[in-house]
């Protein structure tokens, strides 16, 4: 187990470096944009490893409430916390690249607002796990993140059903849309690099939750058995 | 903010903030690995 974690992250390594190769010399300038266009090899899947981890989160927060599985308790809290690092990065890298291009950091339409909200979403729920304390607290961050999850497929469709400052879909837009392949390429290694990289981080996370959860019971322990002496 | 700028400064936070995590990650893990040393040593 010990050598298949760590030959996956010296594949997640060579894989990031391939990627980024591929983002910053292989693929073509864009025409309109120029250089700057290449922030959206980093954006866009970033955006979708955050939108997997918040689903990864919806999932296991169901299976919690229905099995009350610690396992599945330590898998939401990692993914929320992965989401938030990940969707971070997309409110980061968004604004930089929508400075030169539309002359303004921010504006308050459907996706930038909808994605604001989401990062809220699940800063509460992880302020909720961090903050809160008695036996409800799992089944209350839980709650919040299968409601909060709704937000996950306005944000994602907000392009399409709202007029937007941000551009219309250019994967699985419809008549119109696209890419140039060997901007597809480029793409895909960089969307499979940070889904890898999402990987890591969530099964580090959640065995670092696993290690938290043992020791909590350890201190409980010792806590009931000093109260009977 | 030019083109260039944009770029490198996008490319910078998009390793930066999962380096920074990474970190966290890491600092929380040898804190935990103290711990578990310390009800061991008091067992």
């Amino acid at each position: 187990m010990k050598y298949l974690s760590i030959g996956f992250i010296i594949f997640t390594l060579a894989l990031l470096g391939f990627s980024t190769y591929q983002a910053l010399f292989v693929a073509p300038t864009e025409q309109t944009m120029g250089d700057v266009q290449r922030i959206f090899y980093y954006h866009a899947p970033t955006a979708w490893v955050a939108g997997v981890c918040f689903f990864v989160n919806f999932l296991a927060s169901i299976a919690y409430l229905w099995k009350r599985s610690l396992n599945a308790d330590a898998l939401a809290a990692a993914s929320a916390e992965v989401g938030v690092v990940f969707c971070t990065i997309v409110l980061i890298t968004g604004p930089i690249w929508a400075k030169p291009v539309w002359g303004i950091w921010w504006t308050w339409e459907a996706r930038l607002t909808s994605t604001l909200v989401l990062w809220l979403i699940y800063v509460s729920y992880l302020i909720l796990r961090r903050f809160s304390v008695g036996s409800q607290t799992q089944t209350l961050a839980a709650a919040l993140a299968i409601f909060g999850f709704v937000d996950v497929p306005i944000v994602y469709m907000s392009i399409r059903w709202f007029r937007t400052q941000h551009p219309q879909p250019v994967i699985a837009g419809g008549q119109g849309s696209g890419l140039d392949p060997v901007m597809w390429h480029a793409f895909l290694w960089n969307l499979l690099a940070f889904t890898c990289v999402g990987i890591v981080f969530i099964v580090t996370r959640y065995r670092l939750q696993k290690l938290e959860n043992e020791v909590e019971a350890a201190h409980a322990q010792r806590a009931i058995a000093g109260g009977v002496q | 903010m030019t083109g260039q700028v944009a770029l490198k400064a996008a490319y910078a936070v998009t390793w930066i903030i999962p380096l920074a995590y990474l970190s966290y990650l890491l600092s929380r893990f040898r804190r935990v690995r103290c711990e578990i040393k310390d009800l061991e040593r008091s067992r």
